[in-house]
């Protein structure tokens, strides 16, 4: 056997529910079933990684000849990987309210079909839900003796509406996914709003690009922090040097008011009992008091560039595990919503996202805002639609002029090289001064 | 598991699943892939995977069911889940899944001398990285991979078709202070990949884009690169073209046939045929032989995208245009190769600002068309030369109506996955300074 530093196992089975109901007909529910794993190791110097489908659990000889096959692969590796000491512990899982898989799929999709049919307006021509359910059961093991299993359901559901009228046609969106079980019966109004959205855009405008004051609902504050900080506060891309926070560590790159967090302990979507090389995880306050303070970090880039703890590495099922975020927020300040209108008096209110993009190592980034309105005097006015913002790293954190005093998460899905891993993202309301808004509207 | 251990499985599945329900169709997938990463210049991991999955579909009185697993053994449990899926499916109208034709089975996509070994992605990424020393600029990141995949489709109306893939595929990150620079290529031939030119790209984009100037907010010509454009298209433009999109109310082309949806100097087509190109394929995901599709012909929109089920749905034709992304779940309309063309010429003979690829195109509205995305790499260009870089700017348009305002294609095509495009001058977009 060669010389073997370090290896992990992590092998997930499960199975994933679904339920797709198009304008009232049924085009497909039901359950697929799946088993991946991933051994990794490390000899001699970097990783040799073995990616399994259908892993069947096996020790001895059989286990020692998956062992050879990645230290084969490990051997063309150059860069001396070192793995940092870390902490333990693995978080109980909370508690469901109530167990989706106790729920049969003929009322989940009763629930859901309700939901769809709620969106159901004279101006609406579409009309669309998904349900997805997604129970994993985790198992890790590594040569240093540490082992840890659980299991972790997500559910949750989006509905889509689109409004037409004369050419027109405009989208609303509206989503939950919960760590906490069963959740389509406390939200049976949503497809209502979505429709609601979708043809009160039909009659708003598109925006004015330029710079102005933005009020940011806490939706889209997240997605912010997320795009803005999150991402270049990752300790692979900070070692690789592909990011604007490397070396920032200590110099203020944003207002006082501002803290920005990520923590997979707290029962969110991005919530994590350990993580996936096994190491406890942990609140990381990555900007504090506008300071960079500490970066996400798996084992390997902790050793490589310190700073941080490890407990941020996440993988879907039978993939290498990247750092990635979690739970991330900017922590509430203390202003409320009338002394954040007052403030901005004229500019731009925009809510809910579609999204955003970031090139940690140029530091620019853009999201984008599902709709919003145009602030005059302090009030809201006329609805505006497809607004988009962008921004500078190391320049548009000096602008957060306000945080409200009050935080929100959303759910959804984060991507990083080919995996999708489930986070949330939240905020207060936030003033934004001199944000820059794209849009080609004309009067 | 060679192929023909696969068949005796397969074939039991068919004929016990033929007791319970109308038809019955599989999709196996066995592959392999190896790939190693850069952590800056020197390989970091190597991994390798082995891959396998069956998807099964059921149809009974019009009701589709379906379900997949990656463990072959348990093929049993997955066909129940799959008959007790389309219990719950609504009847909709179906008219049967294709029996056997006769179908060329020679790959179009498989690359015998591909050695899907990690001394091949060593000697892949030893090439990128002397790229990279064309130009100042530090390696970040890159990776290298090989592939290789047997794909098999059968159902009970006697179809049974087997095809073969390879794939290689390549990218590079760099950066130059605060400026970066991304390439990739991607092939099922070995030797349609450029190591040495994505190195060379990426290092280039870095070093050239630093220290850009800011732009003035206002309307200019600009020049889509294939990347670019690709990004845009492909979440806005060609989702319209899907036939479910438009019968559903979701496509924007949905009264638009016959009608002109862009300049008469683009034609969109899709060709499953192209010597060379990753999405050639005989037969697409349902068994049905694969044919040409002119969408857009000389800017006048001519045809819509279908699959067996939204055709026999609407009283349309399938174009098999059916598609997966992986075993599971059931196919969806996509396409094989799709191609924009139309007149080539040169499209730099004029001052215009070059965007090289842009970041939040996934955030565009996938009804409206509408978007605003930042630039990256962006430079002011003429006569086929790069000027001075643009430090930062957002570009805001509509998807659809920046067709009307074609200025020219340019005279080389790109793959861009299973895209096949030109550069595209665009006249009078607005661009937002900062």
């Amino acid at each position: 056997m060669p010389n073997i530093t370090y290896y992990d196992l992590r092998h997930v089975t499960g199975q994933i529910t679904h339920i797709d109901i198009d304008n009232g007909v049924f085009e497909s529910a039901g359950t697929t079933f799946f088993n991946k794993a991933v051994l990794r190791v490390i000899s001699n110097t970097g990783w040799g990684i073995l990616q399994i489908d259908n892993y069947q659990p096996c020790t001895g000889r059989k286990f020692d000849e998956l062992l050879q096959e990645a230290c084969k692969l490990s051997a063309i590796t150059q860069e001396q990987v070192r793995l940092g000491d870390v902490s333990r512990g693995v978080l109980a899982v909370p508690a469901m309210k109530e167990d989706p898989r106790s729920v049969s799929i003929e009322e989940k999709s009763a629930i859901l079909a309700e939901i769809e049919k709620g969106a159901i307006h004279p101006s609406v021509v579409n009309r669309r839900a998904n349900y997805i359910e997604r129970v994993e059961q985790v198992a890790f093991s590594d040569s240093s003796g540490n082992e840890y299993a659980y299991e972790m359901c997500r559910s949750g559901f989006n509905v889509l509406a689109v409004a037409s009228r004369n050419g027109n046609t405009q989208m609303g969106y509206e989503r939950e996914h919960s760590i906490h079980g069963f959740n389509l019966r406390q939200h049976r109004d949503l497809g209502k709003k979505a429709a609601d959205i979708a043809v009160a855009l039909l009659d708003a405008k598109g925006a004015h690009g330029g710079k102005m004051k933005a009020i940011l609902d806490p939706e889209l504050a997240g997605v912010f922090a997320h795009e803005a900080v999150g991402h270049a506060s990752e300790g692979d891309l900070i070692q690789e040097g592909n990011s604007v926070l490397k070396g920032k560590t200590g110099q203020k790159i944003g207002n006082d008011l501002l803290t920005i967090v990520d923590d997979p302990s707290i029962h969110e979507f991005g919530f994590d009992p350990v993580d996936s090389e096994g190491v406890a995880v942990c609140r990381t306050e990555i900007i504090k008091n506008g300071i960079v303070n500490a970066f996400l970090h798996n084992r390997e880039s902790l050793a490589a560039i310190g700073n941080g703890v490890a407990g941020h590495a996440r993988g879907m099922p039978g993939e290498p595990p990247l750092v990635r975020m979690s739970n991330t927020f900017i922590e509430a300040g203390d202003a409320t919503d009338p002394e954040i209108f007052e403030e901005c008096k004229n500019g731009i209110f925009l809510k809910g996202s579609r999204g955003g993009q970031v090139d940690p190592g140029r530091g620019v980034f853009q999201f984008n805002a599902e709709y919003g309105y145009l602030v005059v005097n302090g009030e809201c006015t006329g609805m505006v639609r497809d607004v988009s913002l962008s921004g500078e790293i190391l320049t548009t954190l000096h602008n957060i002029a306000l945080c409200g005093n009050k935080r929100v998460m959303s759910p959804g899905y984060c991507g990083k090289g080919g995996q999708s891993v489930p986070v949330s993202d939240g905020a207060p309301t936030i003033l934004l001064c001199d944000a820059v808004v794209g849009g080609s509207g004309m009067d | 598991m060679r192929w023909w251990a696969a068949v005796e499985w397969i074939d039991q599945l068919l004929r016990e699943g033929q007791k319970s329900v109308d038809e019955v169709e599989v999709f196996y997938v066995q592959g392999r892939s190896i790939s190693a990463d850069l952590k800056q210049k020197k390989i970091n991991l190597a991994s390798a995977s082995e891959d396998c999955g069956l998807g099964i579909r059921t149809i009974h009185k019009g009701r589709i069911g379906s379900s997949s697993t990656n463990d072959p053994a348990h093929w049993k449990e997955c066909l129940d889940a799959a008959i007790a899926s389309g219990h719950l499916a609504t009847s909709l109208p179906w008219e049967g899944l294709p029996g056997a034709q006769d179908i060329s089975q020679t790959p179009l996509t498989f690359d015998p001398s591909m050695k899907v070994e990690p001394a091949s992605a060593l000697a892949l990424l030893e090439q990128m990285l002397a790229g990279a020393e064309e130009h100042a600029a530090d390696v970040t990141a890159g990776s290298a991979g090989l592939s290789t995949a047997t794909v098999t489709l059968a159902n009970s109306r006697g179809a049974y078709y087997t095809d073969s893939h390879t794939g290689v595929s390549l990218s590079l990150e760099a950066i130059h202070g605060q400026s970066t620079g991304y390439e990739f290529d991607h092939s099922s031939f070995i030797d349609k990949v450029d190591p040495f030119h994505v190195g060379e790209r990426a290092t280039f984009f870095a070093h050239e884009s630093a220290e850009g100037k800011d732009v003035t907010t206002g309307d200019y010509d600009i020049l889509l690169s294939p990347l670019a454009y690709g990004e845009l298209l492909g979440s806005v433009f060609i989702p319209a073209l899907n036939g479910r999109n438009v019968h559903a109310g979701r496509s924007r082309f949905a009264e638009c046939m016959g009608k002109p949806v862009a300049d008469p100097l683009i034609s969109m087509y899709d060709d499953p045929f192209l010597p060379g190109a990753s999405g050639s394929v005989t037969w697409d995901a349902e068994g049905m032989p694969t044919r040409r599709i002119d969408f857009i012909r000389d800017g006048v929109l001519e045809a819509f995208a279908y699959d067996l089920k939204t055709a026999y749905r609407y009283g349309k034709t399938s174009t098999a245009s059916a598609v997966r992304g992986g075993y599971g779940g059931s196919p969806g309309i996509g396409h094989h190769n799709f191609i924009v063309d139309g007149k080539r010429g040169d499209v730099t003979d004029e001052r215009v600002i070059y965007v090289h690829s842009v970041v939040g195109a996934h955030t565009a509205n996938p009804m409206s068309g509408e978007f605003s995305v930042e630039i990256s790499n962006a430079f002011w260009m003429e006569n086929g030369e790069f000027q001075e870089p643009i430090r930062t700017a957002m570009l805001s348009g509509n998807v659809f109506t920046m067709h009307n305002e074609i200025g020219g294609l340019s005279h080389e095509s790109r793959a861009i996955g299973s895209l096949i495009l030109p550069s595209v001058k665009i006249n009078k977009q607005r661009i937002i300074g900062k």
